[in-house]
């Protein structure tokens, strides 16, 4: 009984992590319904970002992570200026095509810049695990998990409630119509970056804190897509609540079905699970049912 | 664009690739170049055609799935594996020639496609690129677990030569005279396939699939169809490829080669088969001249080296994929038709 309560935890927590890199997706996708194949990528720069302000500019924490984020924010502007400004107007298809280039270039920018070689990530939330009752939980995850949940909140608000917000879910139902009530399409792709790439950044500080940063980093993308589209891409909160569950499912596959299948299945397991889930809803379990007309 | 005087009197007559005898005359002379060209080649050269060869089968059995039918697929690299590993198993475990072993080894990684296309039932747009990525993701962890009599398990396989009529095939040669043959009978399918009824139905899914059934369309049968030709391309690429490295293992096949061989489609132009011939050439070309540079440069300049070379050409790559989305969405293929028709209207542009 412990066992199975200490792997649900853990997958918990876990799943909140694949929920801040599938949130970075959603956000991305809400404002400019772009699927962007590279977020790994970006997360693999944001750690970076945040291992250079850390240990080149020698700032403590307080700073540095603050200063990765605001880093994080200007590179989404890049992005956004240079790769998917000049694409307005063409069909998604060769916009989410583009972000395929941008695996390519960002792999290769972060070789030449930073090298292959691993290097230590600094220790950003304190080690060592808290005690509920006989369970053990990670504390850098759980640190994490709660800030996942206050940037589902925040954002699911932002979305929900805020002009802004409501202005981006405007942008993303339909281009040519938002433009004709007055919406600026511009703005809506700007901000959508800027939160995807400084959400993303904060993904790779909870993911890496403590641990080792290479390009291998850039793996949790192809995990967490998955994630934001059992959620649905459109859904803010759907996303973490994804998360959680294929986290769970996840721990469970790996302490009861892996040592039948020699570790293979945990693996597999998430991605089985989500395909089941998308045959009965395709649009995810909170997306939207966009009705197609001719 | 044709030269004047050309009149169809048939409607096959206009959907024909060749028109003009002296179009056909310089296809064949180029055709009969290609089997020529290893008596003039070195051996360096004739192996990075003959790769050439053997990606393109794969890059056109994507252009099939992605530029035609429209169904993104980040897994063509598993299904390339499925092929090389099956033709492997085919060679070394049942002893078959490569003839037999190779189209095997496609259809086996066809087979498997149908499995990772069946969601296309109900999964539309780029949810299903979840599948593709699913693919991707089983292969390796599949490969090792099988047990190891089947595919030799985490250590890979290493392959016999080439066998034909008794002969043993062996050398860059011959290897490419055989790679040779199997591209032009499977560039011959896709370029058949793009105006074939098959083919019209693919490019009406991409279009639009939700016009696509109202126009009668079985869009399930079609989206699994353009999956299993894509994947069927891959596998023959694979077992062609195993032959080539002479031996296989399962970290040659990763999402990062899935990826390349996207970039390579988009580069030539995702909507003809022409393009997905350009986009390895063009690719093979940029890789071996930054290569090049490369090394020409980190001879001089002591802080270049082996580990900044590779990934610039990366960064060549990604910018270049990018600023062809951006200015020539069509790519190159747009450009080589717009050279061409220049070429056949000179001196006078204005006709």
């Amino acid at each position: 009984m412990v066992e199975l309560i200490q792997s649900l935890a853990s997958g918990v927590l876990l799943g909140l992590l694949y929920g801040i890199v599938a949130l970075s997706f959603v956000v991305i996708f809400r404002a400019s319904r772009v699927v962007n194949l590279a977020q790994g990528e970006v997360v693999m720069i944001g750690a970076f970002l945040a291992w250079m302000a850390s240990s080149s500019f020698g700032l403590p924490l307080y700073l540095a992570v603050p200063a990765a984020l605001v880093m994080a924010a200007c590179f989404g502007l890049m992005i956004e200026r240079f790769v998917f400004r000049p694409l307005t107007g063409q069909p998604i298809f060769s916009i989410v095509m583009a972000s395929i280039g941008l695996i390519i270039l960002l792999r290769g920018a972060t070789m030449v810049i930073w090298g292959p070689s691993t290097r230590p990530f600094p220790q950003v939330f304190p080690l060592g695990a808290v005690e509920v009752g006989p369970i053990l939980l990670n504390t850098t995850l759980l640190i994490g998990g709660v800030i996942t949940i206050a940037c589902a909140e925040g954002l699911n608000w932002f979305f929900m409630r805020t002009d802004a917000g409501l202005r981006l879910a405007a942008v993303a139902e339909d281009h040519t119509t938002a433009l004709s009530m007055g919406i600026s399409v511009r703005k809506s792709a700007i901000i959508a970056w800027v939160l995807g790439t400084t959400l993303a950044t904060m993904a790779a500080i909870i993911m890496l804190s403590g641990s080792v940063l290479g390009v291998t980093a850039a793996e949790i993308g192809f995990r967490a897509l998955p994630v934001a589209l059992l959620g649905g891409l459109e859904s803010v909160r759907g996303a973490v609540i994804a998360g959680v569950i294929v986290g769970m499912a996840e721990a469970l596959a790996s302490t009861y079905l892996d040592p039948l299948t020699n570790g293979a299945l945990s693996q597999i397991f998430p991605f089985i699970l989500i395909i089941l889930v998308l045959l009965i809803r395709p649009q995810g379990l909170f997306g939207w049912k966009i009705l197609e007309r001719i | 664009m044709l030269p004047s005087g050309v009149i169809f009197k048939k409607y096959s007559g206009e959907e024909a690739y060749l028109v003009t005898r002296p179009q056909k005359l310089v296809f064949a002379l180029f055709i009969v170049a290609l089997f020529l060209f290893p008596m003039v080649s070195s051996t360096y050269l004739l192996g990075t055609v003959s790769f050439m060869f053997i990606t393109m089968i794969a890059v056109l059995g994507l252009q099939i799935t992605v530029g035609m039918a429209g169904q993104i697929n980040l897994g063509q690299s598993a299904f390339v594996g499925v092929g090389a590993y099956v033709t492997a198993a085919m060679a070394v475990n049942y002893e078959l020639p490569f003839y037999v072993a190779i189209p095997i080894g496609g259809l086996a990684a066809g087979l498997t496609s149908i499995l990772f296309g069946l969601p296309a039932a109900r999964i539309k747009g780029f949810y299903l690129a979840l599948t593709t990525v699913a693919a991707q993701v089983m292969f390796p962890l599949a490969i090792s677990r099988l047990p190891r009599s089947w595919f030799g398990g985490p250590n890979g396989m290493s392959m016999p030569s080439m066998e034909l009529f008794g002969y043993e095939i062996w050398g860059q040669q011959g290897i490419y005279l055989i790679n040779l043959c199997f591209l032009i009978v499977f560039a011959t399918l896709t370029f058949n396939l793009q105006r074939s009824r098959t083919g019209r139905a693919f490019i009406a899914i991409r279009e639009n699939d939700v016009v696509a059934p109202v126009m009668g369309i079985n869009l399930v049968k079609y989206k699994i169809l353009a999956f299993f030709a894509g994947a069927v391309f891959a596998g023959i690429s694979g077992g062609l490829y195993a032959y080539y490295v002479t031996y296989v293992t399962a970290e040659q096949f990763t999402l990062w080669l899935s990826v390349i061989y996207l970039g390579m489609l988009l580069i030539g132009g995702m909507t003809s088969p022409l393009g997905a011939i350009f986009g390895v050439i063009i690719i093979t070309l940029l890789q071996e001249t930054t290569h090049d540079i490369g090394g020409f440069l980190s001879d001089r300049i002591s802080f270049l080296d082996e580990s900044v070379i590779f990934p610039a050409t990366n960064i060549v790559l990604g910018a270049v994929i990018i600023a062809v989305l951006i200015f020539e969405p069509n790519g190159m293929v747009r450009r080589w038709r717009i050279a061409k028709a220049a070429y056949r209207i000179w001196p006078k542009p204005h006709g």
